[in-house]
């Protein structure tokens, strides 16, 4: 007779039981010891607690890490840094207004150009978000998808692919006067 | 990251002028140390490879008590525990550039924990906590403390018999039994295959009743 794996047994010990082990379960008293012995030190095992330390071991343990951090400087850098929240909303909305000009932009028309209006409309607000105005200059599609920056998709996507050129200023204008605003 | 930073539109399109605009920015966490609190797992790693330290901090907090439980069913004792802990957070901050997130934050420390218990050498010391200054004694008026101390006794027996199982087999007992882990999200911390972890689950088993057959 085949007993049965240390696999099946496991899965009985656990209840992730398929038919046919159990049936050799059923016929199987060498078997049967042998779940029952599992389930047992399983259950004995389960009843012993890892010891609470004293409360103030908490603070001693974090106290100790930050000690022992404090020599090895991780250094800050690559485009993470920029995964930050009050650097991500303007370059959700930067980034919206660069692909809207760039997409809808007649074909004569560079995407430079689009590029640089979106960083002309840009200088008028501070130096951090001149900062983000050339990090929007250089996110592509992807890399902005990628990176958890999400367009809302739908209608207002169709929308402003077919804005006229009034139009897209209109929508720069109002962009970055809710952008000043959201940040003050 | 998961979140996602909306820029909404409402747009007419028979009337120019017509359009309002609304930045939608999710409840952004504080930039304050103390604003670290309220941030979610992800977005303190970000934090930390940003090198806020506190962000850090956070996460250390956060996770301590199970790095460290870990680690003491490992090694059976508080000295070693505390400093497989340390160990096992000070790897973390080394590695945190390469948590892509795939996993959570707790699994990987998992991962971590456990290497650093695997890897470890040799122990300072075996497990040596002595029953009065580890375990206590509730109830000890209903059951009587002859009971009590018999209890932990046989728990102090348990604990140490799990430190001297085979590390793989400790490993699975561990992440398996305490940590409510599956077997797949074991085989991954291990390296190893579904099978492999249960067949290891099965001789920690097997050897934790021979061992608690030697000692009453
Ligand atoms: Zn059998």
């Amino acid at each position: 007779m085949t007993h049965l794996t240390s696999a099946e047994l496991i899965d009985i010990v656990e209840g992730t039981l398929d038919a046919s082990p159990q049936q050799h379960l059923d016929t199987c008293t060498e078997c049967r010891q042998q779940v029952a012995d599992l389930a047992g030190v399983l259950s004995e095992a389960l009843a012993v607690a890892v010891p609470e330390p004293s409360p103030l071991f908490w603070g001693q343990l974090s106290q100790r890490v930050r000690t022992a951090i404090d020599t090895e400087p991780l250094a800050a850098g690559g485009w993470s840094r920029w995964l930050r929240w009050p650097v991500l909303a303007p370059i959700a909305a930067l980034a919206l207004i660069v692909v809207a000009l760039a997409v809808s932009l007649p074909r004569e028309v560079p995407m430079e150009s689009a590029v640089a209006n979106s960083e002309a409309a840009a200088s008028t607000l501070d130096d951090g978000f001149a900062v983000v105005a050339d990090l929007v200059g250089d996110f592509d599609w992807e890399t902005a998808v990628s990176a958890g920056l999400i367009v809302a998709p739908g209608a207002a996507d169709r929308a402003v692919l077919e804005l006229t050129a009034l139009e897209q200023q209109e929508l720069t204008r109002l962009l970055q006067a809710e952008l000043t605003r959201a940040k003050s | 990251m998961t979140h996602g930073t909306a820029v909404r539109i409402a747009w007419a399109p028979a009337v120019t002028a017509g359009w309002t605009v609304t930045v939608v920015t999710p409840d952004a966490p504080d930039a304050t140390a103390t604003g670290c609190f309220g941030m979610d797992d992800a977005a303190l790693v970000a934090a930390s490879i940003d090198g806020r330290r506190e962000a850090f901090d956070v996460i250390v907090e956060r996770h301590r008590r199970t790095v460290y439980q870990v680690c003491y069913r490992f090694v059976g004792n508080h000295e070693d525990a505390s400093d497989l802990s340390q160990e096992s957070f000070v790897r973390a901050w080394r590695g945190l550039k390469t948590f892509k997130g795939h996993s959570t934050l707790s699994t990987w420390l998992y991962r971590i924990a456990v290497n650093v218990c695997l890897n470890r050498v040799s122990l300072k010391t075996l497990p040596t906590d002595s029953i009065e200054s580890t375990d206590h004694f509730e109830d000890t008026r209903v059951e009587g403390a002859q009971a009590a101390l018999l209890r932990a006794e046989r728990a102090a027996t348990v604990r140490k018999a799990i430190a001297s199982l085979p590390k793989k087999q400790r490993a699975t007992l561990v992440l398996r039994t305490y940590h409510d882990l599956s077997h797949q999200q074991i085989a991954d911390i291990l390296g190893s295959s579904v099978g492999a972890t249960k067949a290891n689950f099965f001789h920690a088993l097997a050897n934790l009743k021979k061992l608690l057959g030697r000692e009453p």
